[in-house]
């Protein structure tokens, strides 16, 4: 049979798991494919991909049943190691998926576990740095690559023993759209070299033209299957009802592109009223919050930077970030969006220049105490035992005023059901709002978010994108450092990119 | 030829711009005995490097040596010795601020443990001496132990274990742990910012007013993180065939040089002339 994957009747239960994460999957896929699996979160599409490579069920324990064939080796029965040289696999986290310091060693390390001459090794390395065009990295700690050059990295560590299967798990989701433009044309040419692909992912819209089929995964169920020329036909709100990412990124390049001109815009000529035909009810929004309040926080010559071993600086067009704005900060990886926050938050100094609070110049500390910034992975900033403790954290528990201002926030935020669980037994979604719960206790006015939306579906999201609108409601000012296209268009008033340097953003001026 | 003089300047360049800032638990710079491939030049540059570090088996010897000391009590002047002796290859290693800050946490715990309370008249510095001594005998097996893990890479270590014949099961966990060690400073900066930011001991003062407290505002999210690391690790490693049964082979030429035998014959000396009483 021609079948390169093959399951019959696989139903699996997480060891610690309440209900099933996969129920009955019947599924079979022919050499040379490639096959997305999507769905929304908790759907089962990781742990399906996680039955492909066979870590289910022999990492991940649990509940096993029916019959698995991938490569056609039986994963059940046979050891895992007999598909090491068969299929390789690229994971989300590109911070946790390589073992060695220097990249040349990463590449290395799946050869010399399956015993590989070292003449034989050099000779694939020096082929596969070629063909993934990372030549220039060979030497490099891979520590200090950047997000996209670590999943390259993962790629071309996964296709070393030239496997005939490679599954890959949302791949994308730490990434830019420039680098997972240029993922799309590695697995493109993995593809037409004849290796079958499986990947499980929320954004889709980089596989169109590379997938052929799509298999939409709900709660543990395959709920469809589509050709890949059935479901692009799809009706964008017919992709929206399945719970799945937009196909087609062009509406919101283009609102996007609107929102950072917008901006520029205004900067431009607020007394001149007729600033082009762009989205005018938009426009008059973002003009309303900014006619009200004056700016929270400004910046005026800034530059930022770090000395050291990397180090970088940058000069920063002056900025205005007023209460009730959702501001999103974008630009590729390496711009330095996540220094700007920084100093910003007056985590480092800036490099020269004033950042202004209220219309006064201020020390970092200030900044500190002024702003508050979810990070990325939000479980660095959950300290206590439970989600009313991690939100009383500091504060007098005696004055009912702040019991009060506490069950307040845990009302908003939808935290109320939660109050007396432990926070790191939530989600993740659930997380961050106990972490934004923290900073609004701290009477914080700035809200800065760092990639809120990586890995999440279509659901959460908008769940991320109506949280920002409600705190801009409340009058926070909301910074939000994205690569989420989905998100910058639907839920922010204005549009930074700090890629293209002459853009100044100063609506106020 | 040509792909060799391209990559070169930045692989050295990268190699003396990595070592100021590197602090003890970063092994950013993995200085291996690595040979890459047939290339004249690039085998030249690869020596020039290796000369800097010694085999991973010999930077073992020596962390062993410094436990051994700990377990003989050894006299004052041998310690002091000993530790200059540790510290000579880490700053051969380039590893100057950590070397400077070794150097000087060392003479000064000596100074202290060397004062006299009696003829100072303060009995309360008993308690500072006796703590400082405790430390000065730990501090060579952390000498010996931050060069170890911060100057060896992964695949020198693996590499060198296996050429011990030491069983997979201690090969692996002494690998991830070299794995884990920056990812363990990342995490303390992106914890202690996380901290600054919710206004919970946010000067170092503050860390050391409350130490239990901090420790739990530290360690928990930490932890809770190491976790998560250590399962992607496995499962990343696990399909790459890191338990797989068989031989493996590694491209990383580790080798005993002369250095290596001088400084493990070396080190041994005070330490054996300690132990036959000839230093007092």
């Amino acid at each position: 049979m021609a079948a390169e994957i093959y399951s019959n009747n696989v139903s699996f239960t997480y060891e610690h798991g309440d209900k099933s994460a996969l129920i009955d999957i019947m599924l079979s896929i022919p050499k040379g494919q490639c096959i997305v699996l999507c769905g929304t979160s908790g759907c089962g599409k990781t742990t399906y991909s996680r039955v492909v490579n066979g870590l289910i069920p022999q990492f991940f324990h649990g509940e096993f049943s029916g019959e698995q064939h991938t490569c056609g080796i039986n994963t059940t029965a046979d050891p895992i190691d007999k598909l090491t040289p068969l299929a390789g696999s690229v994971f989300q986290n590109p911070k946790t998926q390589y073992f060695n310091a220097k990249v040349i060693d990463e590449l290395a390390f799946p050869a010399e576990n399956m015993g590989l001459s070292p003449e034989e090794i050099n000779h694939r390395i020096a082929e596969i740095a070629r063909r993934f065009n990372i030549e220039s990295l060979l030497d490099r700690s891979i520590f200090h690559l950047s997000g996209g050059q670590k999943q390259r990295i993962a790629l071309a560590a996964a296709t070393m023993l030239s496997p005939m299967l490679l599954v890959l798990d949302e791949p994308t989701s730490n990434l830019d759209s420039v680098a997972i433009a240029q993922m799309r044309e590695l697995i493109a040419q993995l593809k037409a070299s004849g290796i079958t692909i499986v990947i499980a992912e929320h954004r889709l819209a980089w596989l169109n033209g590379i997938a052929d089929r799509y298999i939409i995964f709900d709660n543990g169920h395959i709920a469809h299957e589509y050709e890949a020329d059935e479901f692009l036909a799809l009706s964008p709100g017919c992709i929206a009802a399945m719970g799945l990412r937009a196909l087609d990124l062009q509406p919101y390049r283009q609102r996007i592109k609107a929102l950072e001109s917008l901006t520029d815009t205004q900067l431009a000529s607020t007394s001149d009223t007729n600033s082009s035909g762009l989205a005018s009810a938009q426009h008059d929004d973002a003009a309303a919050a900014h006619s009200v309040s004056s700016p929270l926080l400004s910046t005026h010559d800034l530059v930022i930077g770090y000395r050291g071993r990397d180090s970088f600086s940058r000069s920063i067009p002056d900025l205005d970030l007023c209460p009730g704005q959702i501001i999103g900060l974008m630009g590729h990886n390496g711009c330095g969006k996540t220094t700007l926050v920084r100093t910003l938050t007056g985590l480092i100094k800036p490099a020269s220049g004033t950042v202004l609070l209220n219309g006064k110049p201020v020390k970092p500390r200030a900044l500190t105490r002024a702003g508050f910034l979810v990070m990325q992975d939000v479980n660095y900033q959950l300290f206590s035992d439970s989600v009313r403790e991690e939100l009383l954290l500091g504060l007098d528990e005696s004055d009912p005023a702040i019991i009060k201002r506490c069950d307040q926030v845990l009302e908003d935020l939808d935290l109320t059901r939660f109050a007396g669980r432990h926070p790191m037994s939530l989600s993740g979604g659930q997380k961050q709002r106990v972490a934004i719960g923290s900073a609004l206790m701290c009477g914080k006015d700035l809200i800065i978010l760092d990639e809120p939306t990586s890995g999440l579906d279509r659901y959460h999201m908008e769940q991320v994108g109506e949280l920002l609108r409600q705190l801009a409601e409340q009058g926070k000012t909301v910074l939000v450092v994205t690569h989420d296209e989905e998100l910058a268009a639907g839920w922010c008033t204005s549009i930074i990119n700090l890629e293209h340097n002459g853009s100044t953003t100063n609506p106020n001026s | 030829m040509h792909s060799s003089s391209s990559t070169e300047p930045v692989a050295s360049s990268s190699q003396t711009s990595l070592q100021p800032s590197v602090v003890a638990t970063t092994p950013g710079a993995p200085i291996c005995s690595a040979v890459v491939d047939g290339s004249a030049s690039k085998q030249s540059n690869q020596r020039a490097r290796a000369s800097r570090t010694l085999d991973p088996r010999t930077k073992l010897f020596m962390l062993l040596v410094a436990n051994l000391m700990l377990f003989f009590h050894v006299s004052v002047i041998t310690q002091i010795i000993m530790v200059v002796l540790f510290l000579i290859p880490l700053a051969a290693a380039g590893r100057w601020k950590l070397t400077m800050n070794f150097a000087l946490t060392y003479a000064v715990l000596t100074g202290l443990g060397l004062l006299d309370p009696e003829a100072l008249g303060l009995p309360w510095i008993h308690v500072v001496s006796a703590l400082a001594v405790g430390c000065t005998m730990m501090l060579p097996c952390f000498i010996t132990g931050a060069y170890a893990f911060t100057t060896t890479s992964p695949s020198a270590f693996i590499c060198a274990m296996r050429r011990m014949h030491a069983p997979e099961s201690v090969v692996i966990p002494c690998v991830v742990v070299i794995r884990f060690f920056p990812t363990i400073a990342e995490d303390y900066r992106q914890i202690r910012n996380a901290m600054a930011l919710r206004g919970i001991a946010a000067g170092g003062w503050e860390l050391v007013r409350h130490p239990a407290q901090s420790l739990e505002y530290i360690l928990i999210p930490l932890l809770m993180n190491a976790t998560n690391v250590a399962q992607d690790l496995s499962v990343a490693a696990l399909t790459k065939g890191l338990g797989r049964e068989g031989t493996h082979t590694s491209r990383t030429e580790i080798r005993m040089r002369f250095v290596d035998w001088l400084m493990m014959i070396v080190v041994l000396i005070p330490l054996a002339l300690d132990i036959a009483g000839v230093i007092r």
